[in-house]
């Protein structure tokens, strides 16, 4: 089904580059060209043959580039951005994905098709910072207002303070447990296990 | 008690008073905050202990129980609310979270490391979360707390 959903897809939007992907573990997914996402969306919101009339959810996920694998196209450091389509008319749901650079992602806001891409998109500028143009009102949904950082980022690390109260204080921080990793091997070195 | 006279010090009658008609605020945060209501209701019912009182407002309170996770967003709100309560004026900090950050103590970017921080805290219930008993025993401890109190004695006598 998402093979002929894929074709009919780089049927209707010539510059899509739809391709079907299947995940190791999980459901099959479409991958969309990412200036193209808002022409695909409107597609399968109206055309009668998809008919997604509900938008389930909007996640981020941040990649980073291990040094191994750096140069392998499955592990570039690249931000993803999911869409969990649903049709309960047709009882049939897709999940499209898009992919966008770790600097400055940008896309376009699907608010105008879903009500509830609203709140998913602000939530997913807030924790990746991925930012939606035309979106009513773009503003942080979790994190206060003058926050810094995405907090889902793999390479985030926390501010100091915020308002003059210490996000981490030394007196109550078990700060060496962060180092447990580092240790284990230093002891695995060590004893030989 | 046959002529209605009753002698007592000021200072344990006006303590007695108080420990025996704490005043909690309405005021929860999180999953701690329905074991809190648990406590309030009629299985273990805090009207017992004369603190079954939940003011809407911070007005009117004088007890303040932080029941729930506080993330750094909320703690600006709680230091209002606690500048808001008339003195004397008592805080019970109620589970892990509001405790000592909790679950969220090592990894958590947005949560209050303790409750501490910002407000000063008189009895810590720990618990994740506290039973109903455990709230209870807070509330002892506190009244207990209250009873040894001399808020005449500390304003007007000299090195007391």
């Amino acid at each position: 089904m998402h093979e002929e959903w894929a074709a009919l897809l780089s049927d209707r939007v010539p510059d899509c580059e739809a391709k079907v992907v299947f995940g190791k573990a999980g459901d099959k997914s479409i991958f969309v060209a990412s200036p193209s996402l808002h022409r695909v969306c409107t597609l399968l919101f109206s055309h009668e043959d998809f008919d997604f009339h509900v938008l389930q959810l909007i996640t981020g996920h941040d990649y980073l580039a291990s040094e191994e694998t750096k140069d392998t196209p499955a592990q570039r450091a690249r931000i993803e951005v999911s869409y969990l389509l649903t049709s309960f008319r047709k009882n049939h749901d897709l999940i499209l994905k898009v992919e966008l650079p770790r600097e400055n992602p940008t896309l376009d806001s699907v608010c105008d098709l879903w009500a509830s891409a609203n709140f998913q998109e602000r939530e997913c500028f807030d924790m990746v910072g991925v930012r939606f143009e035309n979106h009513p009102d773009l503003r942080r949904i979790l994190c206060p207002d003058d926050w810094e950082g995405y907090p889902l980022r793999r390479d985030y690390e926390v501010q100091k303070s915020w308002h003059g109260m210490e996000v981490e204080p030394e007196h109550k921080m078990n700060l060496p447990e962060r180092e447990f990793e580092k240790r284990q091997k230093e002891m695995a070195a060590k004893h030989g296990v | 008690m046959q002529d209605g006279v009753v002698i007592a010090k000021v200072d344990e009658f006006l303590n007695w008073g108080r420990k025996n008609s704490l005043w909690p605020m309405t005021f929860g945060l999180a999953c701690c905050a329905i074991e809190m209501m648990a406590t309030g209701a009629s299985k273990y019912d805090l009207e017992r202990f004369g603190c079954g009182a939940f003011m809407a407002t911070p007005r009117r309170a004088d007890l303040m129980i932080v029941a729930g996770t506080v993330t750094l967003k909320m703690a600006e709100r709680i230091k209002v609310l606690y500048d808001q309560m008339p003195a004397p004026k008592y805080v019970i900090s109620m589970g892990s979270c509001s405790n000592k950050g909790g679950p969220y103590w090592q990894y958590g970017y947005h949560v209050l490391k303790g409750v501490d921080e910002v407000v000063p805290v008189d009895v810590y219930v720990p618990g994740c979360p506290p039973r109903p008993e455990a709230l209870i025993e807070g509330f002892l401890t506190l009244q207990k707390k209250i009873a040894n109190e001399g808020l005449l004695r500390d304003k007007w006598v000299k090195n007391a």
